[in-house]
């Protein structure tokens, strides 16, 4: 009987395929990365975001000696305003620093807003939104190609296009009103 | 009568402050001098003339509490000078004549800016409304937060930056270096010749027909928005065309590559002429055409 099971056992194993491919072909994948130079992906990152934290600490630092000494409400912020989790893919975070200057930013931002007709306020926040949704694009892509210097370089665009439209709304409306050059 | 009296004087007194006050006042200025403007709400029209004269006519708001027109040495000031709180009835449009050769720095919040013919510098701010440059001959600043934002050149070498939050960006016969951007909007670069082109898109398309010189540089990124470029002239470029979502059209070079068999993206690589300058041109979700003529 063990006997029995052990010929149709043999026979089974002889049915079976000498060979297995894989279910897609992964050698070209393996051989671009034996054959790229290897480099630490995540240190030209690195570089960029801590170009932009420094970046936001000195404008918000500006900022915070430009506007300290006004007076005036400072409103809530408006929840559309929030800025969503800071990050680089799925691998990547900057850290809380970097949204906590942004969250002073944006504080500023709406005391700025204030003086601005409703419906450049309603456009300022609407384009702060379809940043975040580029922002959110560009982490779905990047989830799916955490590798993509590409995607990592447009993700930092876009956080620096966000500071830009913050500082560049808010250093508008104050320089044009205070001016003192003039 | 005694009544009729009084209703017409109540009457008159009511509409006096409702009347705008019409301003025309003229100065002696430096041929080449600094022009700074300023103007919270209402229109700037700024146009190069020929005499060394800066010359304000137009009408100021009537919560406007003075027009500031004054000159110290080779620098002239013009100035919408309204109560610190703002409100209602600060809308003054100005037209402005400037010496030809003038710098301009022009500021509002809430007024369309319109220069033609100074061929000094030009700054021009304002946050909710267009900014338009005609005939500008030397370098130029302009920026809007929600308005389109206008630069038509004479071709000559200068240093143009203009951007927008919400509008477009077209900017003809600039040359020499540029830098373009919008959140929402289309930025265009129509002819002239560049050594050095930075355009950035979040949403919207961006257009360039013109030329890149001889160890020039453009990049050109969207993030959700097409990119068509077309390069006027020889070319002498590394060329390096990705997308994530999108296909590429070249009309010169070899055929694009998908990034991957299982992602949707294509790139290009490829070097033309001695390839002494540079073209990166990238988007996430749109398509890229590459073309020249």
């Amino acid at each position: 009987m063990t006997e029995l099971n052990d010929d149709k056992l043999a026979a089974a194993a002889r049915r079976l395929p000498t060979e297995i491919s894989p279910e897609r072909d992964l050698w070209p994948g393996i051989a671009e990365a034996v054959r790229a130079p290897r480099r630490a992906r995540w240190t030209p990152m690195f570089a960029q975001a801590a170009a932009i934290v420094l970046l936001i600490g000195a404008s918000s630092a500006v900022t915070y000696v430009a506007v300290s000494g006004q007076q005036g409400p400072v409103t809530q912020v408006a929840p559309n305003l929030i800025f969503e989790q800071t990050s680089f893919g799925s691998r990547y975070n900057v850290g809380p620093g970097f949204q906590d200057a942004r969250d002073e930013l944006v504080a500023q931002l709406d005391v700025e807003l204030a003086r601005l007709s409703p419906q450049t306020r309603a456009e300022v926040a609407t384009n702060l939104e379809v940043l975040h949704e580029a922002i959110f694009a560009i982490n779905e892509a990047l989830e799916r190609d955490p590798d993509n210097l590409m995607l990592q370089a447009k993700l930092v665009n876009a956080y620096r296009e966000e500071l830009s439209v913050l500082r560049r709304v808010g250093g508008l409306t104050r320089n044009v009103m205070m001016r003192n050059d003039i | 009568m005694m009544k009729k009296l009084i209703a017409i004087t109540l009457s008159f007194l009511l509409v006096m402050p409702v009347m705008a006050e019409e301003v025309d006042e003229t100065l002696d200025a430096a041929p080449d001098g600094q022009v700074d403007i300023s103007n919270i709400a209402g229109s700037i029209t700024v146009t190069g003339w020929s005499r060394d004269a800066v010359e304000v006519t137009g009408t100021l708001g009537r919560n406007v509490e003075e027009l500031i027109f004054e000159r110290k040495k080779d620098k002239v000031t013009v100035k919408v000078k309204v109560p610190r709180h703002g409100g209602r009835g600060i809308d003054s449009d100005l037209h402005i004549n400037v010496p030809q050769n003038s710098s301009i720095d022009v500021s509002a919040v809430s007024a369309d800016i319109d220069v033609t013919d100074v061929l000094g510098e030009q700054r021009l701010h304002t946050v909710s409304g267009d900014v338009s440059s005609e005939s500008a001959g030397n370098d130029v600043e302009a920026e809007s937060v929600s308005g389109d934002v206008e630069v038509d050149g004479d071709k000559s070498d200068t240093e143009t930056i203009a951007s927008t939050v919400s509008g477009d960006v077209t900017l003809f016969r600039v040359s020499g270096t540029v830098s373009a951007e919008s959140v929402t909007g289309r930025v265009i670069v129509d002819e002239g010749s560049f050594s050095r082109v930075d355009l950035n898109v979040v949403n919207g398309e961006l257009l360039f027909q013109a030329g890149l010189r001889k160890g020039g540089k453009l990049s050109a990124e969207t993030v959700n928005g097409a990119v068509d470029v077309e390069l006027v002239g020889d070319v002498s470029a590394k060329i390096d065309v990705s997308t994530v979502n999108g296909r590429i059209r070249n009309c010169f070079g070899p055929e694009p590559e998908r990034t991957s068999k299982y992602a949707p993206g294509w790139s290009l690589r490829f070097t033309e002429g001695d390839g002494d300058g540079r073209v990166d041109i990238s988007t996430v979700n749109g398509g890229v055409k590459l073309c020249r003529k």
